[in-house]
């Protein structure tokens, strides 16, 4: 009785409207029409105002470029500062505070013709002297830059006029162009100064964004710079808050509290496919530029031995490693070079998981007794160790709890230790360490000169491990003088394949970037390059907008 | 009412020492087995109690986290009590110029925060199991001496020990033999019901990160792990939780027991 009475009255309901069928089409553009038109409007005009609210776990160290090391101190100076080049969302470098440039036949000599009409923050026109004034703090022994590698083979550096300048190298060097994408820095605040004390808190520089404050331990404040040269930025404040836990983040983020973190994979996996986070929120995901790595401190007398340093890579089981932490977002990383780079070698097969071998190696260098424990044993010493890893990142802990119980299998027993950032780079700093598993993020130039060349061992320099390969040293150079890709590739895909014959790192995995963002936020667009290259064309709708200045 | 609280906390701190005993024998799995074929799987016939992110075997981690946390208790506590009734049995008893430079001693350490003077050493030592026991039991023998030295500096004037005294017994017999036995019910209430904050003390610290490293699975640890996974996987909070609840639970029902039966005995 029932389902007829309903029926009955959707067939007379149906039957009305079909009589009138002008009255339903009015009806209904009129009800569609409005909203159709906002939706245009929303999509083709950017505009002004609102705030981004980034959470980090990370406090940036200093904010002077040239010294800047760290990711967290990055992202606040890419924002703050330009270099002449940079690099646009094909990894193709094109000008940024050069308008054009000019490469010699031979290689040799780069003209750079600035632009014109930039300003620092502070109003002084930006000029040639800016840049003489970084080269000159670059290659100053007394700055301690682990980035003064690339400017010291400047034979010389010439001023031609305020907006053009020639710069010759002693001999060809290919990533020349590239280390120009370092930050300028201002001639006319800093030549007086002896340290950067006051200017690594109270940075200036020609960005999109200026420096508002740092409340250490807590937030970063950052403002969009009406006289931008590339155009003022959409997004009025950039906030930057410091947050040293993955989960903290997490519910601030689902609070509303924060627009933008990075997710660990549990939380881009499981955590946020509810409909509040698909209505809220959107999630990217993409191949980063960077890699996982156990980094092995071979003036340690234990790794020294490259038979253990491969024992150990037989040992650990990668692919158990890329389920268990990053739940399958990533891939197993086989050397200093990610899949997405031209210098990636795919003839490098990642050593597979062999306990048997790990062994069979151990024992050809000399770990064969074992004590009551079953640790390993050489003469009375015991094959033990500390990994030293940094706080508040859930994947590597957990990565770390993967190798401990690899290792262990066996016969070595490693100890883990969680320190905090800054604590952790001060360890490293002073080579007090036996192992520590951290990430490389990658500049787009495969040149990694700093990283494992022989020369760069020093205090602040990159090759903390104290890597030396006569071969990958003639190689890393020979890299820097030749200028064709293609033979640049060979040559990098012969330091890929020796380099992790020699396994100074343990190389673990290459992440998937998981980035979510507020759905307020119009004009991202994921492309090989991330989504971070063209921030400052992000907007929000008006309706849509947070904050009101 | 004594005897029912005596009986409800011995008999929750006896299941727990048996399986803290015989953790091997209980434990359906090896507590350090990581199975990432199996992160996060909520309780089942094969997971009784659900795995952790790693794909442990959560009960069979609070089972060995069991033992940490017992051990931790007792010989914490025991450093602590040694400590705490020599200074206050030492203070009580002098008395004058001793007493006031212990008990003031005993104020400067009051001072510090504890969590803070806790965290602060934590940071020197490595963080073993030993470690954090030692630690816990130095910052917390304050609250013992200074009850110590008050039950001394009442029972040391009571008649009887006069009359030893006046017998010609040493002050060392007369401490040992005749004041502290008086002292032991409420020393046994302080130290069982310091075991419960110790435990506690530990969960916190290996909540921090800080406390008993990885593998060696801890309540605390555990928790930690749970609170960031606490909206897909409950049961790493709720059991975890749970187990710290009732270990302090049964130590201060314990102790409350005690201590009522002692004052109706007196």
């Amino acid at each position: 009785m029932r389902a007829d009475f309903w029926r009955k009255k959707r067939f007379v309901k149906l039957r009305g409207l079909v009589r009138r069928p002008l009255i339903f089409f009015i009806l209904s553009l009129f009800l569609l029409f409005p909203s159709f038109f906002l939706y245009a409007q929303e999509d083709n005009q950017p505009c002004y105002g609102d705030a981004i609210i980034v959470g980090s776990i990370g406090e940036p160290i200093t904010l002077v470029p040239i010294l800047a090391a760290d990711s967290a101190s990055q992202d606040i100076v890419g924002l703050v500062f330009n270099g002449l080049l940079k690099y646009d969302k094909d990894i193709n470098l094109v000008g940024d505070l050069a308008e054009d440039w000019e490469v010699s036949e031979d290689g040799l000599v780069i003209t750079f013709y600035l632009r014109k009409g930039v300003k620092w923050q502070d109003g002084v026109p930006f000029t040639a002297e800016d840049v003489l004034f970084t080269y000159k703090k670059l290659v100053d022994p007394h700055t301690k830059t682990p980035y003064s590698g690339d400017f010291e083979r400047i034979k010389k550096f010439e001023v031609i006029d305020d907006y053009t300048i020639k710069i010759t190298y002693k001999q060809p060097f290919s990533p020349a162009l590239a280390s120009w994408t370092m930050p300028i820095m201002p001639s006319h605040l800093l030549k007086n100064e002896e340290d950067f004390k006051h200017f690594a808190r109270h940075p200036v520089g020609t960005g999109p964004y200026r420096f508002i404050k740092w409340e250490t331990g807590s937030k970063i404040v950052l403002e969009a710079y009406d006289e931008y040269f590339q155009g003022r930025p959409y997004i009025d404040r950039y906030i930057y808050y410091i947050i040293p836990d993955q989960s903290t983040l997490f519910l601030e983020l689902k609070n509303r509290n924060l627009d933008y973190i990075s997710l660990t994979p549990l939380q881009y996996q499981r955590q946020t496919n509810t409909e509040f986070f698909k209505k809220n929120f959107r999630k990217y995901r993409y191949l980063s530029f960077g890699y996982t790595y156990i980094g092995w401190n071979l003036n340690n007398p234990k790794f020294k031995d490259k038979r253990v340093r491969q024992a150990i890579n037989y040992a650990i089981d990668k692919e158990e490693i890329i389920k268990g932490v990053l739940l399958g977002l990533g891939r197993v990383c086989t050397g200093p070079f990610v899949p997405n780079s031209w210098a990636y070698n795919p003839a490098v097969k990642p050593a597979e998981y062999n306990p048997e071998k790990a062994r069979q190696l151990l024992a050809l260098a000399g770990w064969k007794k074992k004590d009551k424990e079953g640790i390993l044993l050489k003469g009375n010493e015991r094959f033990e160790f500390t990994l030293l890893t940094n706080q508040g990142n859930v994947s590597r802990r957990k990565c770390a709890e993967i190798i401990q119980q690899k290792l262990r299998e066996i016969g070595i027993k490693m100890h883990i230790k969680i320190v905090e950032w800054g604590c952790l780079l001060d360890l490293i700093e002073r080579r007090e360490f036996e192992a520590v598993l951290l990430g490389w993020g990658l500049s787009r130039d495969p040149d990694c000169y700093d990283i494992f060349h022989s020369s760069k061992t020093g205090p602040r320099e990159f090759n903390f491990v104290s890597y030396k390969n006569k071969e990958v040293d003639r190689l890393l150079e020979e890299g820097r003088r030749v200028f064709s890709q293609s033979k640049r590739k060979e040559i990098y895909q012969k330091v890929h394949k020796l380099i992790y014959e020699d396994q100074p790192y343990t190389f673990l995995y290459v992440p998937d970037a998981l980035p979510i963002i507020d759905a307020r936020f119009r004009g991202i667009e994921p492309t090989i390059n991330g989504i971070g290259y063209n921030f400052i064309k992000w907007w929000v709708p008006k309706d849509k907008q947070r904050f009101k200045r | 009412m004594s005897r029912r609280f005596i009986l409800s906390g011995s008999l929750i701190i006896g299941i727990l020492i048996i399986l803290a005993l015989f953790a091997p024998l209980l434990s359906p799995y090896d507590p350090n087995k990581i199975d990432v074929e199996n992160i996060l799987s909520p309780p089942s016939k094969a997971h009784i109690l659900g795995t952790d992110s790693l794909g442990r075997d959560l009960l069979s981690r609070i089972l060995y986290g069991t033992r940490v946390s017992l051990k931790v208790g007792v010989v914490a506590v025991g450093i602590a009590l040694l400590i705490g009734v020599a200074i206050g049995a030492l203070a009580g008893y002098c008395s004058g110029r001793i007493d006031a430079l212990l008990m003031r001693f005993v104020d400067i350490m009051l001072c510090f925060p504890t969590f803070f003077l806790l965290l602060s050493m934590v940071a020197f030592l490595r963080p073993t199991v030993f470690n954090i026991m030692l630690i816990i039991g130095l910052t917390s023998w304050m609250g013992v001496a200074r009850i110590v030295r008050a039950e001394v500096l009442s029972i040391k004037e009571r008649e009887f020990i006069r009359y030893i005294k006046a017998m010609g017994a040493g002050d060392m017999r007369i401490v040992s033999k005749h004041i502290l036995p008086n002292v032991l019910p409420s020393i046994l209430v302080v130290g069982i019901l310091r075991m419960g904050g110790a435990i506690l003390t530990e969960s916190a610290l290996s909540f921090l990160g800080l406390g008993v490293q990885p593998p060696i699975p801890s309540w605390g640890s555990i928790l930690m792990e749970g609170k960031s996974v606490m909206d897909i996987a409950w049961w790493m909070s709720v059991f975890p939780g749970i187990a710290i609840l009732l270990t302090v639970l049964g130590y201060n029902l314990l102790a409350e027991g005690i201590r009522t039966l002692a004052i109706s005995r007196s």
